[in-house]
């Protein structure tokens, strides 16, 4: 134990009574499971705070070099990959993290009276949280990227009035393009951060300030209060490192392929927004012609500022969920839309084989074999041998491709294309990413 | 009450706070998530910032020429263009190296930097020496040093011949020292 230097140090900044206040803070009704889920959103706040440093040390934020650099890191850096799927992950587990926190406090009614400060400024951080993903999905500048960029400024370019001054003010102009990059990796990177670490420091201010709310039983004296130290302390860091392993499995184990390079001339390109996005995408589907605003920025400001005005919206003082009919049920009736919506979609995408990982492996045997020396795709590669860039719809044999790149000439007779020695799980690869090629639908 | 007690006590106010083998447990899990967490992070982080520094420069054979346009005996200066990898930019490196065929017909080439300093150096046909203007190093058409403050001969970079044309490699030598060692 470094208990001597803890001492030495405790004589001179008196840290035991720092120590006490950070710890020994009293929950009402004694630590719970249930209430791990901010320190967890901490956490990975963190989490992504240090594998954003260590990406940047090698990102590159203009169109010129972005996307090599994002590859540079992906195939050159050692645990590049690893620490770039740890942050893409981190992204998504901060998401779902802050959604469960909501839903705890929602749920227990602790945005009631004294803690509408804390909800409030909690959605802020909410917000910026959302911001911090919309910018950063631009950043690898791939089409995915370009492409969902290009159309989320464009929904902002709605508002009346102000839209196209705003989305001018969000490219830096009128195009998107160098100045875009550079304005949201700086925004990501620079501004984003420090807006979040003051709210973050606020919103905690407030939690000593009033206290956590506890359960929500009326009987407030029948409860015994047990400090923060040990037992909570030791739950919110058994889940942190069960999110922590969770996050680091799946950044191991599912590749994050780039697609292409981003290209504005290619219109065909079919963007997909990140999962947390797609119920709003989805509902843009419903909502066309002259109702169309009303989807991309009445409703969601409407939302907005309904979850900021929460607190003073629902006044009863009331905690139990049992007996907060009317409180439960728009919760419910919210998340039954956000997640009717994000199921249709999912159904719809799943159609899309963009997520099958042995696309993503066929695509790099394909570069690693040099094909595109003599194949072309979507106007990238030699004109030598036929372009493949719609040969999943012209050749949807699949025997027919593990066949032929066994030997080409067996069934194509004439063809100079050499036979490549590869793996049958190489060859099943190459035959699902040369499947995937498909006309955009 | 003093801040001096022992951390298991029970605070003022009636607070329950878990003690003895409870407490130890508690604080150890907490201890062996953070290493999890802790060491799960600092590998691969600190792997990928370290990572750079156990890249080596990726050398290449470059074709300069063929063979049978060199004169024997007489240094010829070659272009030597190849694309060079700095990150994840792709650059071409032009540099000049100087050739000179030997009676027998292999090739000898010398990097187009002189020993001293690191000036570039020519071959003056007239006095059949190579001069750095820079200093006033000399050299003898096989590299050795004639005069001047050069430190020692020229130096020398891979060659080989491969179906009559020259193919060389380029490498950088520190200057100043008198024995030949690689940058």
């Amino acid at each position: 134990m470094p208990s001597r230097l803890y001492d030495w140090l405790d004589s001179r900044l008196n840290l035991k009574s720092v120590q006490r206040t950070l710890l020994d803070e009293p929950i009402p009704g004694g630590a719970s499971w249930i209430y791990v889920f901010g320190s967890v959103t901490l956490f990975l706040f963190v989490l992504q705070a240090a594998t954003g440093m260590f990406l940047a040390l090698y990102y590159a934020p203009t169109p010129d070099h972005a996307y090599d650099s994002v590859r540079f890191i992906e195939t050159e850096i050692t645990f590049g990959w690893f620490v770039r799927g740890l942050h893409h992950w981190g992204a998504s587990s901060m998401v779902v993290a802050i959604g469960l926190h909501m839903l705890q406090t929602f749920l227990y009614g602790a945005y009631k009276k004294p803690r509408e400060v804390m909800w409030m400024v909690g959605v802020v951080l909410f917000l910026v949280v959302m911001t911090f993903a919309f910018t950063g999905y631009l950043l690898p500048w791939d089409q995915t990227a370009y492409w969902a960029t290009q159309i989320g400024i464009n929904m902002v370019g709605t508002v009346p009035l102000i839209g196209d001054f705003l989305s001018r003010v969000l490219r830096g102009g009128e195009m998107l393009g160098a100045l875009t990059l550079s304005r949201f990796f700086a925004i990501h990177v620079l501004f984003l951060p420090a807006i979040l670490i003051g709210g973050i420091a606020l919103h905690l201010f407030v939690l000593r300030r009033v206290g956590p709310a506890g359960p929500w039983t009326d009987d407030r004296a029948s409860l015994g209060s047990e400090t923060f130290a040990p037992r909570q302390v030791y739950m919110d860091a058994v889940v942190i490192a069960a999110v922590f392993l969770l996050v680091a499995t799946l950044a191991f184990s599912i590749p994050l392929p780039l697609t292409d390079k981003a290209n504005p001339s290619d219109t065909s390109f079919v963007p997909v927004p990140e999962w947390y996005f797609l119920f709003y995408y989805e509902l843009l589907k419903y909502v066309h012609g002259p109702l169309e605003p009303l989807a991309t920025w009445v409703l969601p400001l409407c939302v907005i500022l309904i979850m900021l005005w929460w607190p003073f919206i629902d006044r009863n003082p009331v905690r139990n969920p049992i007996r907060r009919p009317v409180a439960l049920g728009s919760g419910l009736f919210f998340l039954f839309v956000v997640f009717g919506l994000l199921g249709i979609s999912l159904k719809n995408l799943y159609a899309v084989p963009r997520t099958d990982p042995a696309v993503a492996q066929g695509r790099a045997i394909y570069a690693q074999l040099g094909c595109a020396g003599c194949h072309r795709i979507h106007g990238e590669g030699g004109a030598v041998g036929p372009d493949l860039s719609t040969i999943g719809d012209t050749r949807p044999d699949r025997a027919w491709h593990l066949k032929h790149f066994r030997d080409p000439q067996s069934v194509s007779p004439g063809s100079f294309m050499p036979k490549f020695p590869l793996t049958d799980q190489q060859l099943n690869d190459l035959t699902s990413y040369m499947l995937s090629l498909k006309r955009a639908t | 009450m003093s801040h001096q007690e022992q951390p298991d006590h029970r605070p003022e106010g009636g607070f329950s706070t878990p003690v003895g083998s409870r407490r130890t447990f508690f604080h150890w899990v907490t201890v062996a998530a953070a290493a999890v967490v802790g060491a799960g992070l600092a590998v691969p982080l600190l792997g990928s910032l370290i990572s750079p520094a156990f890249m080596r420069r990726q050398r290449a054979w470059v074709d300069v020429g063929p063979v049978d346009e060199l004169p024997a005996g007489r240094p010829t200066q070659l272009d030597h263009v190849t694309t060079v990898r700095d990150g994840w930019l792709e650059a071409t490196s032009h540099k000049a190296v100087w050739a000179v065929k030997q009676p027998q017909g292999e090739v000898t080439v010398f990097s187009p930097i002189c020993t001293h300093l690191g000036c570039g150096y020519r071959w003056d046909d007239a006095e059949k020496k190579f001069l750095c203007p820079c200093h006033g190093s000399s050299f003898d058409v096989n590299g050795q040093v004639l005069g001047g403050p050069a430190p020692r001969p020229l130096d020398r970079l891979p060659a080989k011949v491969e179906g009559g044309r020259l193919l060389v490699m380029y490498q950088d030598f520190k200057s100043g020292l008198p024995q030949s060692v690689e940058l």
